[in-house]
């Protein structure tokens, strides 16, 4: 199985771990992540104001695209591919499917945009659908599969899941049950790993607020790794490149004011995920990106590295 | 102070149009439950409150609303939005007073300055986000 992958512009600069091991574990799990040859910035952030259509053409044009890319892969693979295209990051699938599900529903806003596509040869006749990686993984291959493909359980991590407000809000772009999400904690199951239940799982930390007042994000996210302290979690996951940047660089800032003594490394799904899965090379995962350097905890676990010998 | 005088002419109907024009939501169903208040989690640093938000939106005292940091301080998380049980989109409206600031005032666009280190470190989606929400283009 393919299926038509859109990467967003974060997964190519500063979360290529992110995207990197995903692909590797999409291919290991037979639900291979196609790269789309063209695609642009998702229009990120979704404009709430409903008398504005210019901030929906990008969106749209990636959409159009995706359809392209879904044909040629079906006839250079002679598979059927599903009418999807495939997001990683969360905010990218919250505001393709937002704008996805507004299009469709008014074609009175997708003729114009289609005459703006009209430079590209493009058209989009809203036949797609957006999914987000996590519910290829529950949908689409199961949790089971995913237990069966685990080399080396996460024994030792506990694990706070994380999902911040994309992969929940609107509703329109919901991948799971808004108020009691259950993906996240599923798959950490099947990989071996402790689920941390806790109410902070979609606490926004505080978002774009990062330039210019880092102020606010700074205290939720003290609030929330104090909350995932105490429920006695060792780690956190997520799903979205500003949630893990927001995390560890306010968790820096902290420790440098004297309000935190340590840390919690942040790690996305897909990194764990493909640790489970025994997926080599370690210069998949990246690690160098993080701000709080995760590789001590993993190799204290002996989850990467090999342990010296006495 | 025990009551307060509303006037409601035309410039406040006008107002209250307009951000319900822009933001496609109609404040007029909140029944003022407080629970978007209540589940947000930038409250504290508001100061107006986001239910006073919607009330002031709706007895149209534009001054207030206007002059309130509160749709500064969201952070379009839309928590409010998806738990609000008469279907107020609350942060489309919280978006709307930005909007419609930023459409009639556009001095009061901010402008931050980068660090070195922010310019190699931020993620695209915040500076990206912060310039959609925070400037009108
Ligand atoms: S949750 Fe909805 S009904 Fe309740 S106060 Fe807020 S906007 Fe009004
Ligand atoms: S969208 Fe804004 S007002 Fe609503 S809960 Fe989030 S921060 Fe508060």
């Amino acid at each position: 199985m393919k299926y038509s992958y859109f990467p967003g512009c974060n997964l190519k600069t500063n979360s290529v771990g992110f995207e990197e091991t995903a692909i590797a574990v999409s291919k290991k799990l037979n639900a291979e992540l196609v790269e789309m040859p063209e695609w642009n910035c998702c229009g990120t952030i979704h404009t709430q104001t409903t008398d504005n259509l210019m901030k929906r053409i990008a969106p749209v044009r990636n959409l159009a695209r995706a359809a392209e890319h879904v044909k040629n892969l079906e006839n250079s693979s002679k598979e059927v591919i599903h009418k999807q295209v495939v997001t990683l990051c969360s905010m990218c699938n919250s505001t393709l499917k937002i704008v996805n599900a507004e299009v469709k529903e008014d074609t009175d806003k997708l003729e114009p945009i289609n005459w703006q596509l009209e430079y590209d040869n493009l058209e989009y006749k809203g036949d797609m659908e957006v999914k987000h990686f996590l519910e290829i993984l529950r949908d689409d291959i199961g949790y089971e599969t995913i237990m069966e493909s685990v080399e080396k359980p996460l024994k030792g991590m506990r694990i706070a899941s994380y999902y911040g407000c994309m992969l929940l809000h609107p509703e329109i772009a919901k991948i799971d049950d808004q108020e009691a999400p259950t993906v996240m904690e599923s798959i950490v199951q099947a990989l071996g790993a402790e689920v941390i239940d806790w109410p902070f799982f979609k606490f926004c930390c505080g978002s774009y607020h990062i330039v210019g007042e880092e102020d606010l994000v700074n205290i939720q996210v003290h609030t929330l790794i104090d909350a995932a302290k105490k429920r006695n979690a060792n780690s956190i996951i997520v799903a979205c490149p500003l949630c893990r940047y927001n995390l560890e660089h306010e968790q820096i800032e902290l420790i440098k004011n004297g309000k935190m003594k340590n840390s919690l490394p942040i790690f996305y799904f897909t990194q764990l995920m493909a640790l489970a899965l025994g997926i080599k090379p370690m210069k998949l995962y990246h690690f160098e990106e993080h701000l709080v350097n995760p590789k001590p905890f993993l190799k204290e676990l002996g989850l990467i590295g090999r342990k010296k010998s006495k | 102070m025990p009551f307060e005088y509303i006037k409601m002419d035309k410039e406040a109907l006008k107002f209250i149009d307009t951000i319900e024009e822009i933001s496609g939501s109609n404040v007029y169903l909140c029944y003022d439950c407080g629970k978007c208040s209540s589940g947000c989690a930038f409250v504290y640093k508001m100061d107006l409150t986001v239910n006073q938000v919607i009330s002031y939106i709706k007895t149209g005292q534009k001054e207030k609303v206007l002059s309130a940091n509160s749709p500064w301080v969201c952070s379009s998380c839309l928590t409010c939005t998806v738990r609000c049980p008469r279907e107020v989109d609350i942060a489309a409206v919280m978006e709307a007073v930005r909007e419609y600031t930023l459409r009639n005032e556009p001095e009061r666009l901010k402008r931050i300055e980068l660090t070195d280190e922010m310019k190699k470190n931020l993620p695209n989606i915040a500076l990206v986000g912060s310039y959609r929400k925070k400037s009108e283009l």
